[in-house]
């Protein structure tokens, strides 16, 4: 087992204008599970596979460990990595996939059996060793891949949205897997997603990537609850956080309290310092709806999703898109004008250029 | 539809006119081969009395009318002698003093003719050398069957009746439809037996005739003679060899002579002095017939089913036209595909069991293919050659190997072009360049035993890296960077990925250049025609080479086509193997 460390690291593919990591530090604590989450194109499958060897950073170091790896072959890094498409040897069977690893390093036959009988246990591949990968469910690819990477207990895993090609109920069972396996296994993982569900249910830690930089790492609820700028907050969350751009201004009573003017909305917030463009994020947990004239604001229904356990309103706050959700089936009508309540005690107040203020 | 009274009457009238048809083909051959028989009987006939009747003065041109009149009528008492015979001397009837006498007219014709139901042929005087003045006619009638007792004694006409029952009860109980074809088929078949006896009967019959004549005229020959010697009888068997022979049974049979099936007859000259008259049998002509009479005779139940489409989709147009469009756009690919693929080798399959005379001759083409030690030089040297395959496809596969690596940009590109150059170069300019290179060095490696073959292969290999390497890299293109990078993970090097995850995931493609290859090896031709010849010493005859001889230097097409389709049959299994061998699906996950 071993950290991961990340220093400054670069890296520019050939014939791209942009850079794909800029300047990225990020450490990964031994035995810990931490998440790269971005949208795609964010640098974070490029981060991965840094750590891996697959690509060669232009600048910066990787370290696995105390040891600095970043020249070494991926032979030589003593890592293990899951493809999304699982990458397995389509001419080999699932016995000999899991095997390979081993056989490269010149492990003996007897105990690459054992070692293999162990991991496909303890992935639920017993039955399977005989079938070919294209003879296998999604899931048992999946299992197949992952019993590859446990096989030669590696000081880190790389997973490559590993669970990002199966259908919904097989990612909460491979979800699962996946934690049993790290709590069984105490080892370091590094888990690229996009799906911010993945994030949130698997990371002890998530790392928040945005054209090649980390805007935020820390804990689900930390990141959830106090994120650091405009694009992290809207990364985490489903519906995403309302932005609203306005102005916030001094009232006539004077201290602390501004008033944040967006659209229709006037907003009450506690800002000492700070007038003029402001940006506040409301979630929509923390958006209500009441009668005409009784909230912030006023807005028109635009449209409502009826989810069951909680209904979704689509808001138009003169101008200011707004979404809020309602505990619990709401009557609401489409096209009808309604008072929006906001929640002043769950703002997160950001500048103008989107970073977090206090 | 199928079942009511209105269909039970189109199938069986189908079914009867189609029976009639064959029967009526059938009878229409033998007689065919009962006339020809008439014909060169006729022709023997005159033959013997022109070498058994003395001339009627010591110069004369005509024969001796009181001679030839004993002659013509002992013919007819001739044991075993059963044709119908009248002989003319000018117009006049000799056998049958009552007959009526020819037309002048008729004595001006020198070519067989038919008059009454009876072949004519001219009768000649004697001559000492050329043909003959014409001095009379010789007339025979055809012996056989009439024509009802013809058909009613035929094989085939059970066989009719058989057809056209079964279709009936098909009709009526909507039996499957292959128990009218399996009749229909029977029907073809023993029309086709009864052609083929008629075939038969007609070659037996001359022989057995000429055989008569021949016996007879070697105790009736006029002259002073110690000894008949089998050029003084062959005459009467015109058309036919004489060989001296062993005796034997004097009825005709068939057996094989240098390869070829002959009919053949023993007849007695004297006590001891056997000679045998051989000609081929007429039977050996009737595969067409084969081919016709099953294919008139299976039109019946492929109109049944015909029939049976037209009245079930009568009711559903659409599917009709639908039908009837796709055959549109199916028919000039079929056609295409049937007039250049299986027309030219289903015309090789016919010469190659014919004879340069155009008889069959059975396996004979391909016995003596086989036993043809030229032939197993070319196999071996076509062979060896083919070696090159494996060598040429490993450095394909090495150049694929560098010049696929990401990142090689322009010089890859430039390179691609400069390897795919000699494939894409004249094969024969490229054979004359190697020509003059070869011719280079100390010693002439094209005219040297040893090399000669070495230096095709090196060229061939030359002209065949390029292409190779295209596929190659077009297969290395497909296979996902993803297992490359997943083998790098795992710990393979460089070696270890090729080895144990390119190469597997290439098998397909290797197979294809594989074969490919092998066929194009046994197919090659032009280098060998250009530069060698299949010189020196038959060092360089490779089998496509040995092919082009047999059917265009030495004229043997049946060899040729013989051999040309043993090399098929050995690439269909060569082919056979290699995928049985190699060609366990590579299935990507």
């Amino acid at each position: 087992m071993a950290s991961v460390t990340l220093r400054g690291l670069t890296k520019a593919f050939d014939g791209a204008t942009q850079l794909a990591l800029r300047d990225l530090s990020l450490e990964v604590r031994d035995g810990e599970f931490l998440v790269l989450l971005g949208p795609s194109g964010c640098g974070k499958t490029t981060a991965l596979r840094c750590i891996a060897g697959l690509e060669d950073p232009t600048a910066g170091d990787v370290l696995i460990g105390d040891r600095v790896v970043t020249h070494l072959p991926p032979a030589d890094r003593d890592v293990a990595m899951v493809f999304q498409n699982y990458a397995l040897y389509p001419h080999l069977t699932v016995h000999e996939n899991i095997a390979f690893p081993l056989e490269l390093r010149g492990v003996p036959t007897a105990e690459v059996g054992r070692r293999v009988a162990e991991a496909a246990a303890r992935l639920g591949l017993a039955d399977l060793l005989g079938r070919r990968p294209a003879e296998l469910s999604g899931g048992q690819r999946q299992r197949t891949a992952l019993a590859r990477a446990i096989v030669r207990a590696p000081a880190v895993f790389l997973l490559d949205e590993p669970l990002s090609n199966l259908d919904a109920n097989l990612r909460l069972e491979l979800r699962a897997v996946l934690l049993a396996l790290h709590r069984a296994l105490r080892a370091t993982m590094v888990y690229v997603t996009h799906d911010q569900v993945d994030a949130m249910t698997m990371g002890d830690r998530i790392a928040v990537l945005h054209e090649g930089r980390v805007r935020q790492v820390g804990s689900p609820a930390e990141v959830y609850q106090r994120p650091a700028d405009v694009f992290v907050a809207r990364s985490l969350g489903t519906p995403a956080m309302n932005v609203l751009a306005g102005r916030a201004r001094g009232t006539a009573e004077g201290g602390d309290e501004r008033m944040f003017e967006s659209g229709s909305l006037r907003v009450p917030v506690a800002l000492p310092t700070y007038e003029g463009e402001v940006q506040i994020g409301v979630r929509p947990e923390h958006i209500g709806v009441s009668g005409v004239d009784q909230g912030a604001g006023n807005g028109d229904v635009l449209n409502v999703e009826l989810l069951g356990n909680e209904t979704v309103v689509h808001l138009n706050a003169g101008g200011q898109p707004l979404v809020a959700r309602l505990p619990g089936l709401v009557d609401v009508q489409v096209g009808t004008r309604v008072g929006v309540k906001v929640d002043r005690h769950h703002l997160h107040l950001f500048d103008a250029g989107g970073m977090r203020i206090g | 539809m199928t079942g009511t009274r209105r269909w039970v009457t189109l199938v069986t009238v189908v079914a009867a006119v189609l029976a009639v048809a064959v029967l009526a083909v059938a009878r229409w051959q033998e007689q065919r081969f009962a006339r020809a028989a008439a014909v060169r009987i006729a022709a023997s006939t005159a033959a013997y009395l022109a070498v058994v009747t003395p001339p009627d003065r010591a110069d004369s041109s005509d024969l001796n009318l009181a001679q030839l009149l004993v002659q013509a009528r002992a013919l007819t008492t001739l044991p075993g002698w059963r044709w119908p015979v009248e002989v003319y001397h000018v117009t006049a009837p000799l056998v049958d003093a009552a007959a009526s006498p020819l037309s002048p007219a008729e004595l001006e014709r020198t070519e067989p003719r038919w008059r009454d139901g009876a072949v004519l042929v001219p009768l000649r005087g004697p001559a000492p050398e050329g043909d003959g003045a014409v001095v009379g006619v010789v007339a025979v009638r055809p012996s056989g069957r009439g024509v009802v007792l013809g058909v009613l004694l035929a094989w085939a006409f059970p066989a009719a009746l058989l057809s056209v029952v079964v279709a009936a009860a098909g009709a009526v109980r909507s039996r499957p439809r292959r128990h009218y074809a399996a009749a229909a088929a029977l029907l073809g078949l023993a029309a086709y037996a009864d052609v083929r006896g008629a075939a038969r009967r007609s070659t037996d019959d001359w022989l057995t005739a000429t055989r008569l004549l021949m016996q007879e005229a070697a105790t009736r020959l006029p002259g002073p003679r110690i000894r008949v010697v089998p050029t003084d009888v062959a005459p009467v068997a015109a058309g036919a060899e004489v060989v001296w022979a062993e005796s034997a049974p004097q009825a005709p049979r068939r057996k094989t002579v240098r390869g070829e099936r002959r009919a053949v007859v023993a007849v007695r000259l004297g006590s001891g002095r056997w000679v045998e008259v051989r000609t081929s049998p007429a039977e050996a002509t009737t595969g067409v017939w084969v081919v016709v009479l099953l294919g008139l005779a299976l039109i019946g139940p492929l109109a049944r089913t015909a029939l049976q489409w037209v009245e079930r989709s009568a009711t559903q147009p659409r599917t009709l036209r639908e039908t009837a469009a796709a055959w549109g756009f199916l028919a000039p690919a079929a056609l295409h595909l049937a007039v250049f693929s299986v027309a030219p080798l289903l015309f090789v399959l016919y010469v190659s069991v014919h004879g340069a005379a155009g008889a069959f001759v059975g396996l004979a083409n391909f016995r003596a293919v086989l036993w043809d030690p030229q032939v197993w030089v070319s196999l071996r040297n076509t062979v060896l050659y083919s070696l090159y395959v494996p060598v040429s496809m490993a450095l394909a596969l090495a150049v694929a190997l560098v010049l696929s690596r990401p990142g090689r940009g322009r010089p890859a590109l430039v390179l691609r072009a400069v390897f795919l150059l000699p494939y894409m170069s004249s094969v024969v300019g490229v054979g004359l360049v190697w020509q003059s290179l070869a011719g280079l060095g100390p010693k002439d490696w094209l005219g040297t035993q040893r090399t000669a073959l070495l230096v095709l292969m090196l060229l061939t290999v030359w002209t065949q890296v390029g292409a190779q390497m295209m596929v190659f890299l077009a297969g290395l293109q497909r296979i996902p960077r993803a297992y490359l990078d997943a083998a790098r993970v795992d710990g393979a090097n460089a070696w270890q990925r090729f080895w144990r995850v390119t190469f597997p995931l290439l098998r397909p493609v290797t197979l294809f250049v594989l074969v490919t290859g092998v066929i194009g090896a046994f197919q090659m031709f032009t280098y060998v025609y250009v530069l060698t010849g299949g010189g020196p010493l038959h060092a360089t005859d490779v089998v496509v080479h040995r092919i082009y001889q047999t059917g265009w230097d030495a004229l043997e097409f049946g060899r040729a086509s013989a051999l040309s389709l043993l090399v098929f049959g050995l690439l269909l299994g060569a082919t056979w193997a290699q995928f049985k061998l190699l060609g366990r699906e590579a299935e990507y996950a």
